[in-house]
């Protein structure tokens, strides 16, 4: 029993150092003016995301999260930070300042709209603890709701990711004969 | 379940072992490559130079760690922890044996064993690139940034065939966890008879991710000085080596538990086979790089993509009908 509420004690602390961690990164990628400081910060930000789904025992998008997010995609960011030059200013540094001021709003107000949409659909039931399966979050149990559920969503993910690759190729050959 | 002190314990034991390995690796490079290009190797520290790896720690430890004034300091000094830490963090999901009853607990033979293990390893290892990217860019020097950049692009190549090559196993073992892998081997025939292509676009692949001769292009002196640790001294040099021989060391355990059965053997000698299998892949390592010159950066990129990735891809999808059909 003591164990047992020790472990709650844990989750919270790392919920809340995850979460702060999580707040903190964001505010990283906007605020830094040294674009390779915000996209380690991103790296952070994900990462910290790749916590707080493990505390929801979903391990294996914690997993994908790290392995396709932070890995994959932030090594190509910082490939092409590093690229074209060090410490090279952001673009939009020193930007105008109704930009700053219309980000701030947006986001408040997206913040806004998640708070009535989450307190509208729990109806203040937000403690309402849930039984989880031992199935659940499982890479295998992932698959099959890709190939039933989801399939059309993942289908045309896969189609559009593709078109992607082959824009991407094509844009780059282009570049090149024009060069 | 153990009690959460004995995986401490464990983890604590299996790091001094997989360092000890380290230690041990390069008395074993260096006498090996010694003996392949008939010269002697270190043979002055100890009997047979064994003390080298501890003379070359003091020597380290000892040396200034110097660091251009120009560096940025917070990332440079962080970059090779980083490193350092993933490539150490990988080796707790590997098996070592079958585990052991001591006293009245149940010891399991690895240190922590996770459902998705083998996503873990390779999603520490994607992590442990940034030390690589991260410490070439804040020393601002040309030759790191220049041998940072390679490795980036080297190591992003290799990666996905080497996730690719994986995927005949993980079909075979239909599980993601080493442990249920090893014990499908036990049970079956180690995944090397069935999953051969496999074996070797993951040898292939793994050499190149861990920046091995004849694919040590990050390193290659000629061309760059020392790649992203130009700017590195003492032991914070010493740790971005550590970091590339424990990823070696984990790469090598990788493949000795994904293909060739992990501690499975006759006679039931758990972790003294999986020693044994391990450094027979850690020599065909040292071998292969006193054997072959080093690629072009071209012939590098185009093997990668052009042969590695179509061919890792087929065997998957074969692998994929030829279970489906049985």
């Amino acid at each position: 029993m003591i164990l047992a509420s020790a472990g709650n004690v844990l989750v919270w602390i790392v919920w809340l150092g995850a979460g702060f961690a999580c707040l903190a990164s964001g505010v990283g990628v906007v605020s830094f003016r040294n674009p390779f400081y915000s996209a380690l910060a991103l790296i952070g930000n994900l990462g910290s995301l790749a916590v707080l789904y493990l505390l929801l025992s979903a391990e294996f998008v914690a997993a994908a999260q790290v392995l396709v997010y932070a890995g994959a995609v932030m090594v190509m960011f910082l490939f092409v930070i590093a690229y074209v030059g060090p410490r090279m200013e952001a673009p939009w540094a020193g930007g105008p300042s109704w930009q700053s001021v219309g980000a701030v709003l947006a986001a408040g107000s997206i913040f806004l709209e998640i708070i009535v949409a989450v307190s509208l659909k729990a109806g203040g039931r937000l403690a309402h603890s849930d039984h989880v399966n031992g199935t659940f979050g499982t890479p295998g149990w992932i698959g099959r709701l890709f190939l039933t559920d989801h399939l059309l969503a993942f289908e045309i993910t896969s189609i559009v990711l593709l078109i992607a690759a082959v824009g991407g190729v094509i844009l780059g050959s282009h570049t090149r004969r024009a060069a | 379940m153990e009690p959460w002190w004995i995986s401490l314990i464990k983890a604590a034991v299996i790091v001094n072992l997989v360092m000890v390995t380290f230690a041990y690796l390069t008395w074993l490079e260096r006498k090996g490559l010694g003996r392949l290009q008939n010269r002697y190797g270190p043979n002055r520290a100890g009997p047979f130079g064994l003390l080298q790896p501890i003379a070359d720690l003091v020597k380290l430890v000892r040396k200034e760690a110097f660091a251009p004034s120009s560096a940025i300091d917070i990332p440079y000094i962080l970059a090779p922890i980083v490193s350092m830490f993933t490539a150490l963090a990988a080796f707790s999901v590997i098996p070592w044996g079958s585990g052991w009853r001591i006293y009245h607990w149940n010891v399991t033979g690895e240190v922590v064993n996770v459902p998705i293990s083998l996503l873990l390893i390779f999603a520490l290892g994607s992590i442990g690139i940034y030390g690589f990217i991260v410490g070439g860019w804040a020393s601002e020097s040309k030759f790191s940034l220049l041998g940072s950049m390679r490795t980036c692009a080297q190591l992003v190549s290799y990666e996905v065939s080497l996730a690719l090559s994986v995927l005949g196993v993980v079909i075979l073992g239909r599980s993601l966890s080493l442990v249920d892998i090893v014990h499908r081997q036990g049970q079956t025939l180690p995944f090397v008879v069935p999953q051969f292509v496999g074996m070797l676009v993951f040898f292939f692949a793994g050499i190149a991710e861990t920046s091995r001769a004849p694919f040590d292009l990050p390193e290659a002196e000629q061309e760059l000085v020392a790649g992203y640790h130009t700017e590195y001294s003492g032991m914070r040099w010493g740790l971005f080596q550590t970091a590339e021989y424990v990823n070696l060391i984990t790469l090598s355990g990788l493949m000795v538990t994904l293909f060739f059965a992990g501690w499975h053997g006759p006679w039931h000698l758990g972790p003294v086979w999986f020693l044994l299998k391990l450094l027979a892949v850690l020599f065909v390592f040292i071998w292969l790089r006193a054997t072959l010159p080093r690629l072009r950066y071209d012939q590098l990129m185009r093997f990668g993509w052009k042969v590695l990735l179509p061919v890792a891809t087929i065997n998957a999808v074969v692998t994929a009908i030829v279970v489906a059909a049985t």
